[in-house]
């Protein structure tokens, strides 16, 4: 938001100054003008507009949060639905008592081994699959299945065998986690150009060079793009888990400030979570775009 | 003098699947006696890519090899760099049956076949990552100061820390060619490496790839559907028959003063041997095209060329 406004000046500025200069002569003097405004404002002042298009949802749907349940919603609904100003209180207030950060903490570190676990046994095992070709073909039926298993429908089945302490909300984060990683690993080095190959075997590598050099990295982009569907997939079923039965982390705050009738708090919940989604992803999507720095233009060029 | 490379009676076969109707039955005149005529069926039929080639490449030679599409040149290629083996005959190197690849061979293929998560320099330098001839490892500073050699030598110094997606076609094939090189192999085997180039960057790397193997003394084999090109690189062009693929001629090039300024191609020499191997060549393309032979690659990519047009096209 502050960078947004910071550039608005600069961005009123350059649509004022061309014109000017426009007037005075035929379009193609009005075009050379343009390109003598210095290209950093131009470049920002078009950041700054395609950032306030690109945020002007969000701001219609805070204002129509914060306004709606004052003048749109009926007395009774307002109750279950506060205003922004309420809930950005009340988490505030949560803040401040640590509160938030107590849930945040468990919820993180459920989340942190739950993944953490999920992705050395997603990856090495899709590895290993990948690389036996017979393994792939006996596990594959069994690795539909599975995958087709939507993990929240388990979530009984790990309460009963876990308990309901810490074990059985990793597990269930780790089961969710794992099948993106594991699937997405496998058609990684199963899509490797197979020109690849024999340039690599050509180049006299061993299997082990091969597998290393050739097979991993150019997986790598495809066991990303897994990982970050597994962080999306482990954060859902983290707050499903916590909902139903833990004392402690981001579910459990917000069905609790439901059951005890602290609606603000409860919202303030449902935004720290978003916020964690988000956070989560952002860090992801970074990730993924570091490692696949050099696919960037390829395709278009041969 | 012994033969570097050595082809004898060198016949290879491919199992393939009958699959949809047409083909099978364009195919069945490879096909074993059981699989014949049977348009469709799921039993797999035997194609013959190869049938009794036999070959001597010299020591230091630079041996061109056309044929039309189909002809079975990549297959060729595939069992001198030891990605395949023949079903039956023998393929020596230095008189001895090659087993499998080997660092006293290179392949350069025309889809440049770089690794794109690195960049020139440690594309060139992969081959050396192993243990090299001397029996020991050499560090990262030496191979990336051999890799800055060997792209030096293709004419891209300066170029060693672009990725393959920041470099032309032209120089992808350059820095393939070091690649190739910088493991210092005796035969270098080239699959058409130019054939995806514009006309003019082709004619560069033609006369580069000359300098270097005049600078190098490597055995090439070097593969081309271009009659132009196969004659003006070539010490002698071989020329395959249509599928099956046999040795149908081995024509001489014989052009006095390669080496002066003037324009080979239009030299009378150049132009006789040129009509040569079209006229050879031709009988073959029609033949391939009478028997609806279609370039089908391995890994099941369209076909990149329709035979003859290219032929006739380089031969105008
Ligand atoms: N792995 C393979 N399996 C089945 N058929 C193949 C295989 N590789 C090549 N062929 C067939 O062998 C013939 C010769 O192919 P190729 O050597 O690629 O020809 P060229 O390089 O001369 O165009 C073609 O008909 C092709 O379809
Ligand atoms: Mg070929």
């Amino acid at each position: 938001m502050t960078t947004t406004l910071a550039q608005q000046p600069a961005a009123s500025a350059a649509p004022k100054q061309a014109p000017a200069v426009g007037h005075s002569g035929p379009v193609e003097e009005g075009r050379r003008s343009t390109t003598a405004i210095p290209a950093f404002v131009r470049t920002a002042a078009a950041r700054a507009g395609s950032a306030l298009w690109k945020s002007a949802g969000i701001i219609a749907f805070l204002a129509l949060w914060e306004l709606g349940p004052t003048y749109l919603a009926s007395p009774s609904t307002r109750v279950f639905l506060p205003p922004l100003h309420e809930v950005v209180a009340a988490w505030g207030k949560l803040f401040e008592s640590g509160t938030i950060q107590g849930h945040l903490a468990a919820s993180l570190t459920r989340s942190v081994s739950g993944f953490g676990g999920a992705l050395v046994a997603g990856v090495s095992l899709g590895l290993l699959i990948a690389w036996y070709g017979r393994l792939n073909s006996v596990l594959n039926p069994l690795l539909e299945l599975f995958r087709n298993t939507a993990a929240l429908a388990l979530l009984p089945v790990f309460t009963l065998l876990l308990g309901i302490g810490e074990e059985s909300k990793i597990s269930i984060v780790a089961y969710a986690a794992f099948f993106p990683v594991l699937l997405n690993t496998i058609a990684g080095v199963k899509t490797v150009d197979p020109l690849l190959i024999r340039a690599a075997k050509s180049l006299g590598l061993s299997s082990l060079a091969l597998f290393r050099k050739v097979i991993l990295p150019s997986a790598v982009p495809t066991i990303f793009t897994g990982i970050r569907m597994a962080g999306t997939a482990s954060i859902l079923v983290l707050i499903a888990a916590e909902m139903v039965g833990a004392k402690a982390g981001l579910g459990y705050l917000i069905v609790n400030a439901q059951s005890s009738f602290l609606i603000p708090d409860m919202y303030a919940g449902i935004l720290t979570v978003s916020l964690l989604g988000l956070s989560v992803n952002f860090l992801l999507v970074a990730l993924e775009r570091h490692f696949s720095r050099w696919r960037t233009a390829v395709g278009s060029g041969s | 003098m012994a033969a570097k490379i050595s082809l004898r009676n060198v016949t290879k076969q491919f199992t393939v699947r009958p699959g949809k109707g047409s083909k099978a039955s364009r195919r069945s005149q490879d096909s074993q006696p059981g699989a014949a005529g049977k348009t469709g069926t799921q039993e797999p039929a035997t194609l013959t890519a190869l049938d009794s080639l036999s070959l001597d490449v010299r020591d230091g030679e630079f041996l061109t090899l056309v044929g039309p599409s189909g002809s079975g040149k990549t297959t060729l290629l595939d069992l001198l760099a030891g990605l395949s083996t023949p079903t039956s005959g023998e393929v020596l190197v230095d008189g001895r049956p090659v087993t499998g690849p080997g660092k006293d061979r290179a392949v350069v293929f025309q889809q440049y076949a770089l690794f794109p998560w690195r960049t020139a320099s440690a594309n060139v330098s992969i081959g050396l990552e192993g243990r090299g001839i001397d029996g020991r490892k050499p560090n990262r500073r030496e191979r990336a100061a051999k890799a800055s050699e060997y792209l030096k030598l293709v004419g891209l110094a300066g170029f060693e820390e672009r990725f393959p997606h920041e470099l032309s076609g032209g120089m992808k094939q350059r820095v393939a060619i070091a690649r190739s090189l910088a493991y210092q192999p005796d035969v270098l085997l080239m699959d058409e490496p130019f054939a995806a180039l514009d006309a003019q960057t082709r004619e560069q790397l033609q006369d580069e790839l000359l300098r270097i193997w005049r600078a190098t003394g490597k055995t090439i084999v070097f593969i081309t559907h271009g009659i132009d090109e196969a004659v003006y690189l070539g010490q002698r062009v071989a020329v395959l028959s249509a599928r099956p693929g046999r040795l149908k001629e081995i024509v001489d090039v014989d052009i006095p003063d390669r080496d002066g300024e003037d324009d080979i191609r239009s030299h009378p020499a150049f132009v006789e041997q040129r009509h040569k191997v079209w006229t050879l060549l031709h009988d073959e393309v029609r033949l391939a095209q009478d028997a609806g032979h279609r370039k089908i690659l391995p890994d099941g990519t369209a076909p990149d060329e329709i035979p003859g047009t290219t032929l006739e096209r380089s031969a105008a």
